[in-house]
């Protein structure tokens, strides 16, 4: 395991571990535990696998860190190293406080995902609950191949539920209220604060730099509030709040905004003028005005300061949408910095500059733009879904063949007129043969629909789905090339078996005890 | 389609043609014909470019004698790069239609900044930096001590095409600003001096207007173009303020700092040559005593710098003799500076004419005319023979040199007002020079005497008798289009009082009240609330748009916008107006709507359209005057009414309207497009402000639109919106607004078209 190379961030030696001496890690993507004396660890522990870390109260004699996984197991270490464990304890703590969060939301945001899933799709949620709950699959393996089909639907789609945007005016929702005594009252939900985070993600790091040990979250709101960077008309005074950092940054930000300059040469000022006048001609004198009162400071700052809250108001709404489809999107990937994007920057120009001069009117039969078609696999566009047929497909070349096959047999087919029944008697035959005729009459051959209780079909419905699941999972691993595919195939082998014996055997028995005159047809389909 | 103007075979390179086009191409063919000069205004999106190019070009191969060339200026090089692109289309339609390959080489000229293909020299960011990197590299002493000592860095480019380019002509062709650098490229060859002498053989020029209004440049670009050329000034709306500019200096007291140093160095320079090589020096005077100034066949890569005044008043005899030595004219320049260092002394303002300058100039310090008409002249023989590579540097004293020139060769049109403080810091010394040229027929005139056809076009020139009476000529034809539509697809509304009754004005009385203030912030609050899209909104000065939007911030109107509108303000700085139109647009692109909140005569106003839904309406909050108190533009008005019986509030309402309607027509891009326009002063519904608006917006101004309520003002532009909203097709248009081939050549449609001009 430690032959992988992985930088260790910190190491604590002298921890106790279930009363044994050692030495603990803490690793780029876990933390782990190692015996003295044994060059391998005995506990190790992916940090999204944690929940949460615990540790011992202040006054307590021994110095405690407990890690909570989300199994609901939990591992304690005991600092053991008696003059500095205080020390290494809180270093473990922090680094852990800085380090998993991260994990965090990659953990939680699969989870959410899965879940989100199994909620909005009730067919999946079933097949869940008869393979995973059953035990018949695993549930990894029940969303191995399940997560990589949903990504490229969703990249495919874009993504079902459109990401709600942000208010431009969301500061303006936290009204301050008199609470009647010399104070003020904000209101904050959680969408503003969500708002607010998304908007500034400097305020978000500082929340999460602070809020749970240095102030509770009231206080950090109330700071805010209180922050020049909040009202921004307020010039700063220079006292030092913790929001001064993030007024720094985001004129750092907005700077380098700025000096990226513009993508879209019809809009870039800087080359608007072709020759500008030399300093010192021309008959108005735009001189740095260096005397600026405060007001007209402050006033300033507040023209910046909306400039640079649309800005992010517009970054934050798009930062999901990470793929919109127009060129201005794909080139900015191209162009690395202003300058050397020279020899990039002709085709949006030309682009801008087309349409700059095009009088839609005037020309003739220019229709509507289309979209151009984005296929991920063209013939399954023409041919629309095909029934998953294990053993055989057809190929465009088998269909053509079979369609001119088809074709050649009906210019060789001659009716021969003669043989044929008279009408009457073939109208007689069709109403005997349909159902509610004379023949059908007692006939088997009545909607199963009618026969079977509606519970035993939903129940066949379902085993057929988790069958289908099944044979999916089985099918995916040919061609077997690998000796990894080979296990897994054998491993669905026997979770086929398995799923024949738990559950198709008790069924299709239950359904030849009740419904013995039925059961030809259904077996036929239980039996695939 | 194939057009019979008058008899001249058009090409006009759609199916389609707008009735204004034709009428265009009548107006300007006649102009042509009488080889005079023209006005003629019609409005923004109705294919002035093209209807131009179409009818220019068509003459020129009808008439090649008659006309050789096209120069066509423009105000920005965007502006320049779609005047290429839409003459490219033209030329692609006559390969199209006759099937010969096309002879004509048309190309695009525009600074080194936006020409140089030297790696170094075009990585960097102002045009200055890389006019003076191109010059150390490219000046012809520098080229000459590479062949002695070859590490001497040169240029590449302009090596080689010094050494071929020259021979063979650049195919002919149409080439943009990109098409030269990727020729250049391709050749190894300097697209800048490749672009400059291909000018003179092109058969259409397309470049920014200082090429040919700014005598410095000038002189270098565009002195051999041939005079049976038709000049066309696109945009030109504002072309007095460029000539003007072209031919104004501001000195301040950190110019003259940094001229001192620029005499001390060239002092010490001297010095040094006279040691080491004294024999240049002797060289230098014996070529200015026999007056051959420029006898040493300037090479076009030294002239950097060339002479400020207009090339008819260059004295064509050599260089008096107190300076013509060396030491003796840094000794003169010295003097000079002094003197403007002690005039800059001051303590009240002083405003005086040119003699009165130079009258004074004589008792004090006993400079005569002659040497400082000559200054400008000098001082470049002295930079050239001193060999000093960074001409950038030596700016402050170019620009003394300059005014020294410009002082001594006009007496007239001229004056020099010295403020020892600006007016809203009186405490605060900054003294300022001001030579300010009044007269801006001064610098075009040049221009009309030289080309026999100038075409002065925009589609805000109204009123159309005022430029030629400001720039001094005499047009032959002088007309203004209107704009025929299917559907009225503009709608300026006058918005006078807000609901509570009181007045909406900017004027100075009332402006900084708060009533008013407020009223304007609900007429952008409800227009945000019901106008989709892009909102685009202007203000008087800068100044006034910051305390506005300061109070709309403590008001929480700024607030109520944003739940409607995403806000973006432009701001003095260039960059970061450049970042927020783009995300302005980028709002409007992607749905959730946007205001720009914006300043009138600034660069938003001026050079970016907002076609479609990029702006859906315009509001123009308050009349955009100049800044009255200036004392540059009193004197101006007063030589305006001496000279040109020009009334000055009559200049002053004009100059304001043309800005505003310059404003509001950055929405209109177009028969297909629509937009509100909203004044919103009162003073607007004012006969003497209205009928200064292009006739293609005053006429939609019912009398029913003149002094409404914001309420109001609501109810007619949501009616109006509604309407637009519905497709519009076609042929909905078609007879009407748009013709086809036939439809033109009917009886009926030619009396209709011949009203759509309006002869001023």
């Amino acid at each position: 395991m430690a032959a992988l190379s992985e930088e260790v961030l910190l190491v604590v030696k002298r921890v106790r571990q279930r009363k044994q001496d050692g030495t603990l890690y803490l690793m780029t993507e876990r933390i782990a535990w190692g015996p003295e004396g044994k060059d391998r660890f005995t506990v190790s522990h992916l940090y999204a696998d944690i929940r949460c870390q615990k540790i011992s109260p202040d006054g307590k004699s021994k110095i405690q860190l407990q890690l909570v996984l989300h199994t609901g197991e939990s591992t304690t270490f005991h600092f053991a190293n008696e003059s500095t464990a205080l020390k290494d304890r809180d270093a473990a703590k922090d680094l852990l406080q800085q380090l998993l969060p991260k994990f965090k939301k990659k953990a939680n945001k699969q989870l959410e995902e899965k879940n989100k899933m199994l909620q909005e799709d009730p067919v999946l949620f079933q097949l869940y609950k008869d393979l995973v709950v059953s035990q018949v699959i695993s549930a990894e393996e029940f969303w191995a191949s399940r997560l990589k089909l949903s990504s490229v639907e969703h990249s495919l789609s874009n993504n079902s539920k459109q990401e709600v945007g942000i208010s431009a005016a969301f500061l303006a929702d936290i009204r301050p209220q008199t609470d009647g005594c010399n104070g003020l009252k904000y209101n904050l939900t959680s969408d503003i604060i969500e708002s607010i985070f998304k908007t500034y993600p400097a305020v978000k790091q500082k929340y999460a730099e602070n809020v749970p040990h240095n102030l509770t979250e009231k206080e950090f709101w109330t700071r805010f509030f209180q922050s020049h960077y909040f009202h921004r008309d307020r010039i700063n005074t220079g006292q030092q709040d913790i929001f001064s950092e993030c007024a720094k940054q985001d004129e750092k930000g907005l700077k380098s905004m700025v000096v990226q300059g513009v993508k879209n040469p019809m809009v870039d000022l800087l080359s608007l003028e072709d020759k500008t006048l030399d300093e010192g001609y021309g008959s108005l004198t735009v001189g740095p005005n260096s005397s600026k009162t405060v007001k007209e400071n402050s006033n300033s700052a507040i023209i910046k300061r909306f400039n640079h809250h649309s800005a992010m108001v517009l970054a934050a709404g798009l930062r999901k949408v990470d793929a919109p489809s127009d060129q201005a999107s794909e080139t900015s990937s191209t162009d690395g910095n202003s300058r050397d994007s020279d020899f990039f920057q002709p085709p949006i120009k030309k682009v801008k500059l087309q349409e700059a001069i095009e009088y839609e009117d005037l020309q003739n039969g220019s229709g509507p733009k289309t979209i151009a078609l984005n296929l991920k696999k063209s013939d399954r566009y023409s041919h629309g879904p095909v029934p998953l047929q294990s053993h055989h497909y057809s190929t465009s070349q088998d269909i053509i063949n079979s369609v001119n096959c088809i074709q050649e047999e009906i210019s060789c087919y001659k009716p021969c007129l003669t043989r044929v029944m008279p009408s009457s008697a073939a109208s007689s035959a069709i109403t005997a043969l349909s159902p509610g005729g004379l023949l059908m009459q007692a006939g088997t051959q009545q909607a199963v629909s009618q026969l079977v209780p509606t519970d035993v079909q939903s129940e066949l419905k379902h085993l057929y789905t988790a069958a289908g699941e099944l044979l999916r999972h089985f099918w995916s691993c040919f061609p077997v090339n690998t000796p990894f595919l080979e296990e897994k195939v054998v491993k669905m082998r026997s979770n086929l078996e398995r799923f024949q014996s738990t559950k198709l055997r008790p069924f299709q028995e239950k359904i030849q005890r009740e419904y013995l005159s039925t059961n030809v047809r259904l077996l036929l389909l239980v039996n695939l | 389609m194939k057009l019979n103007i008058e008899g001249l075979l058009v090409y006009f390179p759609y199916d389609y043609i707008y009735p204004e086009q034709y009428s265009y191409m009548l107006e300007l063919k006649r102009t042509l014909d009488a080889k005079g000069h023209g006005v003629l205004e019609m409005p923004s999106g109705t294919g002035k470019t093209i209807s131009l190019l179409s009818l220019i070009v068509a003459y020129q191969k009808a008439y090649p004698l008659e006309v050789t060339k096209l120069i066509y200026c423009s105000r920005t090089v965007p502006e320049i790069e779609k005047v290429v692109e839409e003459l490219r289309k033209l030329m692609e339609f006559y390969t199209k239609e006759t099937g010969e390959k096309n002879n004509f080489l048309a190309l695009a000229l525009s600074s080194r900044k936006n020409l140089c293909i030297h790696p170094e020299v075009s990585s960097l960011r102002f045009g200055k930096e890389v006019d003076g990197k191109c010059h150390s590299l490219t000046a012809s002493y520098i080229r000459a001590q590479h062949h002695s000592n070859p590490s001497q860095p040169v240029c590449r480019f302009y090596e080689e095409f010094d050494a071929v380019g020259r021979q063979v002509p650049i195919p002919s062709g149409i080439y943009n600003l990109d098409d030269l650098k990727d020729f250049g490229r391709k050749k190894g060859w300097c697209p800048y001096y490749l672009a400059r002498y291909s000018i003179l053989h092109a058969n259409i020029v397309v470049y920014s207007y200082h090429y040919l209004l700014d005598p410095k440049i000038a002189d270098l670009v565009s002195k051999e173009l041939a005079k049976k050329s038709v000049v066309v000034f696109d945009e030109a709306h504002n072309i007095d303020n460029v000539c003007i500019d072209s031919m104004s200096v501001n000195i301040t007291r950190r110019t003259l700092d940094r001229c001192q140093t620029n005499v001390d160095t060239l002092q010490n320079t001297i010095q040094r040559i006279k040691e080491t090589d004294a024999a240049k020096l002797r060289e230098e005077y014996r070529r200015l005593v026999e007056g051959l100034k420029e006898a040493n066949v300037a090479r076009e890569t030294d002239i950097y710098l060339s002479n400020p005044v207009l090339p008819d008043e260059v004295l064509q005899e050599a260089i008096p003799g107190s300076i013509r030595t060396a030491e003796h004219f840094v000794g003169f320049l010295k003097r000079f500076l002094e003197y403007l260092k002690a005039r800059l002394r001051i303590h009240h303002v002083v405003q005086e004419s040119s003699p009165q300058f130079l009258k004074d100039i004589y008792e004090k310090v006993c400079i005569d005319r002659k040497p400082l008409r000559f200054c400008a002249e000098r001082l470049r023989s002295l930079l050239r023979t001193l060999e000093i590579a960074d001409i950038a540097d030596f700016s402050p004293i170019t620009l003394i040199s300059h005014f020294a020139t410009l002082v001594s060769t006009y007496s007239k049109g001229f004056t020099i007002i010295i403020e020892p403080f600006e007016d809203k810091t009186p405490t605060i010394a900054n003294p300022v020079l001001h030579f300010s040229c009044m007269d801006p027929s001064i610098a075009i005139k040049p221009v009309f005497e030289r080309f026999q056809s100038v075409v002065i076009t925009s589609g805000t020139l109204s009123p159309l008798d005022i430029y030629p009476r400001i720039l001094d000529f005499r047009p032959v034809t002088m007309a203004s289009f209107t704009m025929t539509l299917a559907r009225t697809c503009l709608c300026p509304l006058i918005v006078g009082r807000g609901n509570d009754q009181v007045a909406m004005s900017s004027k100075f009385e009332t402006r900084e009240d708060f009533a008013v203030i407020r009223n304007y912030g609900n007429l952008l609050l409800e227009m945000s609330a019901i106008v989709p899209d892009g909102i685009v909104a202007f203000f008087t000065s800068y100044v006034y748009m910051e305390n506005i939007v300061a109070s709309w911030y403590e008001q929480g109107i700024l607030e109520n916008i944003q739940r409607n509108k995403l806000i973006f303000i432009e701001t003095p700085d260039a960059a970061e107006t450049s970042m927020a139109l783009e995300k302005y647009q980028e709002a409007c692109e992607n749905g959730r709507g946007a205001i720009l909140l914006s300043v009138a005569r600034g660069k938003v106003s001026e050079g970016i359209d907002f076609v479609h839904h990029f702006g859906r309406a315009v509001i123009m909050f308050g009349v955009p005057y100049v800044y009255t108190q200036s004392r540059i533009l009193k004197a101006r008005l007063e030589y305006l009414r001496d000279q040109f019986q020009i009334r000055e509030n009559d200049f002053l309402t004009f100059d304001a309207m043309r800005h505003a309607a310059q404003c509001v027509g950055r929405a209109i891009r177009g028969k297909t497009d629509y937009g509100l326009m909203i004044f919103a002063d009162k003073r607007y519904a004012r006969a003497d402000k209205r009928g200064k608006l292009p006739r293609w917006i005053q006429e939609h101004i019912s009398d029913g639109s003149l002094n409404l309520t914001i309420d109001e003002t609501v109810q007619l532009s949501k009616h109006f919106l509604r309407q637009m909203a519905q497709p519009f097709r076609r042929e909905d248009q078609l007879g009407l607004s748009l013709l086809t081939l036939e439809q033109l050549q009917s009886e009926e449609m030619l009396e209709k078209i011949s009203q759509i001009a309006q002869q001023a």
